[in-house]
């Protein structure tokens, strides 16, 4: 099967459900979620048919579409994110219904299924640019479906003034990014990742600093893309006001996105020691600013969301610093691992807060409050989350940061390493807070053991499947392995 | 994978199921958890059988079936580490031991545990220490030894304590891991430090990774081997960390026999036989593994010979025999002359720990022999296999003890004569302090109420006692031993060797029979220096009261007043430098755009500024 057809089929049925939305006016809202969830299952199934021969290499795509190994890695990795992320918004409807403008019957609430779908296609096409016409093309569907699922909930001033912010930042970024790219063709006359690095092989070192300069532009917008330090602050603000599923949806696909088009674009440039070591350098320094800063400033946060949001800097931090040693050989593995995990743990501790949210009707760490006594399951679900996040030995997170951290040590970045390690104990601090707030602190004043969060049975599955998920890749991460390019 | 690939992870996983049962379904009923507990050790049992009747892999093939744990050589980094079970001869041979004993313990102790507290548990944890012991037997490499190997530890934790309403318990439980983490911790350094000189842990390719070692700079090799030998210390319990054996013993008998004699303290032994090869490149290694092991042989035999507890005589017994087995690796040929000691020793200590266990519900849980006395005709089965034990143990033809125990002495003779009077001399002091015993226990006058109505133990404890009689009887005879085991003998030992040891065995066992068989009230002989077990206990406990907590009150003032103060300090600068982070974060956009912009510049500064 050709590989194309996957966004193809990803987007049709996007526009289906639209329709169908439009048209079945009697029908239960979540209908159409579980519907997105089954097209997206549908395109994951069907990821394990494709064949990359089946695509034309006369055809104009080939030169800006491939599918590679860590093309078809990454695509699934964004279905399972996007499956997640529906079973989630299926769960937080009846929160989001609140704030929009009709209360009546889950009006408004269909295209809230199906923009995911988009964004999802968007991300697909995006791990598989080779041009950077591709990768900003597909990076503008990805991102205008974010702005309006950020500000999806109209009548909550949090989540318009998160929009917003994404959306001006955004814009600034995209701006950024759009400029780099026309440097860089100014110079080499490519925009094609393949052409750049032929040219810059060749490309006379009297001309490299406007290149660099571009490259330095892209840089920019990626890292805004990722949350790294100093391009991180909007995160706080966005993750805090969006609902919840697109919280979770921003910190892990959008992060894993950002970084495959950081691997292939870096990789174009290699061939020039000229940028190699400039672009790891710089990247080694964001990577010990976003460790440092992202868990510095998660300390005193009280928003659990919040929290989660300088977490995901923090863990960028830790990716970056795999990407800084991306050249000792590869260190891709170290990233392709740490993002399947970290997708694992933070749909773990986002799906948590849904439901812990949804019945007692906020999402401080205040919340969480004697957890363990009203819902003890459910409190040992988000303690095995935040653990991981920690990076504690038996989970997953444990083998994600020690991967890196060797990576890391193997390219000789040892004093990247030092502040890894003390990122990371700062971390503990601050993950343990929340399981502090579980299993220590006594409930608010007026609140009795017995309102027990109620979890459906869907997101009790999903619950289940990513706690030993989590527990068994601490033990044995060799499977995902097997599955990496 | 083919079904004999399969065998031995079934052999390793079946006890791990078996003790999940029991621990979640062994509430519904005791006949239950017994019933699985003893399926899953007869079904190793038989399927070790069936694997050493196959065919042995050819010489490295590696013969055992890995998975990739952990594997980042295909991504350049050298680090791997496998998951796989060795089906060598060796690994196979003590399959063989450890099965049978452990199945046999199992039904024994349907018998023994009958009428005592936290039935289903105790099974339990005897699975998980089948399970990890299995896992010691067939592990490929150090990494996983050392995970079974503190498995290990955890399930003799458990089982130690099983009475852990008794505080003596719940402490020889605690002892028992404490002292074997200070082994554990020369184990686990040794194992690191042969990887980072030898760059594996994988038995397989220890001996031609430290060959480079062993020429010019052989410190390395002997030091890391010396640190790996540790291990052994802790777990064999060799001089000095053996405080732990004995008092382990207020554990049910059962464990005592299984664990404590039979197989998990053998498991250093094992180790040590498993790293053989590599073991004979350092001859230092050799010497300091040969001198602890006859040490420990010799001054635990002394301390046995004053013990008046009829578990504790047994397990000075199992210390010194494990020195011999120790010392046998320092001095012999071969690693099969310790393992031959090893699967005989397994027999007949196992033997006589379950007759102890008979004895001790005869007499109603008394185990001091100065209160038993005339159980020969009260007891009459549990005195006849006890006394084959008794034989076996001191080593008397055709007994299998005679054989193992002779040779190692005899290699002790070519290697070294200290070490040879040394163990001879142990000889000695065996047959008298298992005599004593004997005679204490079975002869003479019963010395309390109880002993005058003692009872013989149920069939279902008997009969395995009786397969292990058979056993350590026929276990040495050369004529069925070469089928399992080909020891080396020494050559040029004169004669007259083994007339000293006929002699000094002879004089042990008149020894007994003129101060014990009579039936004295008490102990003819009070040697308060061996009965304190040369103070050794006391030392340690005095180290630990002044020394360690000395220590502890130094530590824990820098703790308080020092590192106490570096955390809050530091905390308090990163909560600080986290609550300035917070202040930058405004919620003005406009301010978020200038951050972006300065960020801009500071990474432009980054990748041009060159």
């Amino acid at each position: 099967m050709n590989p194309i057809l996957l966004e193809t089929i990803l987007v049709c049925v996007g526009f289906l459900l639209l329709l169908a939305e439009a048209f079945a006016g009697g029908v239960r809202k979540s209908v159409f979620g579980y519907g997105a969830m089954v097209g997206v299952f549908g395109v994951f199934v069907l990821t394990f048919w494709i064949d990359a021969a089946a695509m034309n290499s006369e055809a104009a795509y080939s030169v800006y579409y491939s599918a590679d190994d860590l093309a078809v890695f990454f695509k699934r990795f964004v279905l399972l994110a996007t499956f997640c992320v529906l079973l989630m918004a299926v769960e937080f409807a009846p929160v989001l219904q609140k704030y929009l403008p009709s209360s009546a019957g889950g009006a408004g609430l269909g295209e809230f299924y199906c923009l995911p779908l988009f964004a999802c296609a968007g991300m697909m096409w995006l791990v598989s640019a080779t041009d950077f016409i591709m990768i900003f093309v597909s990076l503008e569907l990805v991102t205008v479906s974010f702005y309006v699922m950020v500000a999806y909930m109209r009548k909550n001033a949090l989540s318009l003034e998160a929009g917003v912010k994404y959306l001006i930042l955004g814009a600034l970024s995209t701006g950024v990014l759009v400029y780099g790219i026309a440097w860089i063709f100014g110079i080499l006359g490519t925009t094609n990742l393949v052409g750049i690095s032929q040219a810059v092989a060749v490309l006379p070192p009297e001309k490299s600093v406007g290149v660099l300069f571009g490259l330095g532009l892209v840089l920019i917008s990626l890292g805004f893309k990722v949350a790294a330090v100093p391009f991180q602050f909007w995160v706080p603000d966005v993750y805090q006001g969006a609902p919840t599923p697109v919280t979770a949806y921003l910190s892990v696909a959008s992060k894993a996105v950002g970084f495959v088009v950081l691997m292939r674009v870096m990789d174009a440039f290699f061939v020039a020691p000229y940028y190699g070591d400039r672009l790891l350098s710089t990247v080694a320094f964001l990577a010990g600013m976003t460790m440092l800063l992202g868990n510095l400033a998660a300390i005193p946060q009280t928003n659990f969301k919040r929290l989660l949001a300088y977490s995901s800097v923090a863990h960028a931090g830790y990716l970056l610093m795999a990407l800084a040693s991306v050249a000792s050989g590869g260190a891709g593995y170290a990233i392709a691992f740490y993002l399947v995990v970290y997708l694992i743990m933070t749909m773990l501790a986002f799906a948590v807060t849904i439901v812990v949210s949804k019945s007692l009707g906020g999402d401080n760490i205040s919340d969480f409050n004697g957890l363990s006594k009203r819902n003890p399951w459910l409190a040992l679900a988000m303690a095995i989350g935040v653990l991981s996040l920690a990076g504690l030995p038996f989970t997953a997170g444990f083998f994600g940061k020690f991967f890196v951290f060797v990576s890391a040590l193997d390219a000789g970045l040892y004093w990247l390493v030092g502040i890894g390690a003390f990122s990371v104990a700062c971390g503990f601090y601050y993950y343990l807070k929340v399981l502090r707030a579980m299993y220590w602190l006594p409930l608010s004043i007026g609140e009795s053991e017995n309102t027990r969060c109620s979890i459906s049975l869907p997101l009790g599955a999903l619950l289940v499947v990513l706690v030993v998920l989590t527990l068994a890749l601490g033990v044995f991460p060799s499977p995902v392995f097997a599955l990496m390019p | 994978m083919n079904r004999f690939e399969i065998i031995p992870w079934v052999i390793l996983f079946a006890p791990l199921g078996a003790a999940a049962l029991v621990l979640f379904f062994g509430g519904l009923s005791k006949r239950l958890s017994a019933g699985v507990a003893i399926f899953a050790a007869v079904l190793t049992c038989v399927l070790s059988w069936m694997l050493w009747f196959t065919p042995l892999p050819a010489e490295g093939a590696g013969g055992g079936v890995g998975i990739g744990w952990i594997d980042l050589r295909p991504y350049g980094c050298n680090f791997t580490i496998e998951i796989g079970l060795l089906t060598d001869y060796l690994s196979r041979l003590m399959l063989l031991v450890v099965t049978t004993v452990a199945s046999l313990v199992f039904v024994y102790s349907v018998g023994y545990m009958a009428k005592e507290e936290g039935y289903s548990r105790y099974f339990a944890g005897l699975c998980l220490f089948l399970f990890s012991m299995l896992g010691i037997v067939l592990a490929e490499n150090f990494v996983m030894m050392f995970i079974f190997w503190e498995l290990v530890g955890v399930s003799s934790y458990i089982l130690i304590g099983h009475y852990f309403g008794k505080n003596s318990a719940a402490e020889a439980a605690k002892q028992a891991f404490t002292v074997n983490r200070v082994g554990d911790f020369g184990f686990l350094l040794g194992i690191l430090m042969l990887w980072f000189y030898a760059g594996t842990f994988q038995f397989s390719e220890l001996l031609g990774a430290t060959l480079p070692l062993a020429g010019g700079n052989s410190w390395i090799l002997a030091i890391a081997l010396v640190l790996v030998f540790c291990g052994t210390i802790g777990k064999s319990a060799q001089m000095p960390l053996h405080v732990w054996l004995p008092n382990s013993m207020e554990g049910p008998t059962p464990v005592s026999s299984l664990l404590h004699a039979a197989t998990m303290v053998a498991a250093g032994v094992y180790m040590l036989a498993r790293i053989f090869p590599v073991l004979e490149n350092s001859p230092v290694a050799l010497t300091v593994i040969a001198w602890v092991g006859g040490i420990t042989c010799l001054l635990a035999g002394f301390m046995g010979i004053q013990q008046n507890d009829i578990k504790r005589i047994l397990a000075y017994s199992t210390i010194s025999q494990l020195g011999y087995m120790v010392m046998a690796i320092g001095v012999a040929g071969n690693g099969e002359v310790s393992m031959f000691h090893l699967v005989n020793h397994a027999f007949f200590k196992c033997l006589l720990f379950l007759a102890a266990g008979s004895v001790i519900v005869g007499m109603h849980h008394e185990q001091d022999i100065w209160k038993m006395g005339g159980l020969k005709n009260k007891m009459p089965f549990t005195f006849l296999l006890m006394g084959m034990g008794a034989l076996a143990l001191s080593g008397v033809p055709p007994f299998s003890g005679y054989f193992s125990k002779d040779l190692i002495i005899e290699w002790a003779w070519v290697s070294n004569k200290g070490l040879f009077w040394i163990s001879a001399g142990a000889v000695l002091l065996t047959t008298l302090y298992t005599f004593r015993l004997y005679f204490v226990v079975f002869f003479g006058p019963p010395r309390s109420d109880a002993a005058k109505k003692a009872h013989e133990s149920p069939l279902v404890m008997i009969l395995p006692m009786a397969v292990l009689a058979g056993l350590s009887l026929i276990s040495g005879w050369p004529i069925l031993a070469h089928y399992y085991i080909h020891p080396a003998h020494p050559e040029g030992v004169p004669f007259f060797v083994s007339l000293i040891i006929y002699a000094f065995l002879l004089v042990g066992m008149v020894l007994a029979g003129m101060l014990y068989f009579q039936g004295p009230k008490k102990d003819p002989v009070l040697i308060p220096f061996f009965a304190n077990r040369f103070y050794i206990d006391d030392v340690y406990g005095w180290g630990v009261r002044v020394l360690q907590g000395g220590f502890a009150a130094i530590c824990s003032f820098v703790d308080r007043w020092v590192i106490d103060g570096l955390v809050k300090f530091s905390a308090v600068v990163a909560w600080g430098f986290g609550f300035l982070l917070r202040l930058l974060q405004v919620g003005n956009l406009q301010a978020y755009a200038f951050y972006f912009g300065a960020g801009a510049i500071l990474l432009f500064y980054l990748l041009l500024a060159k």
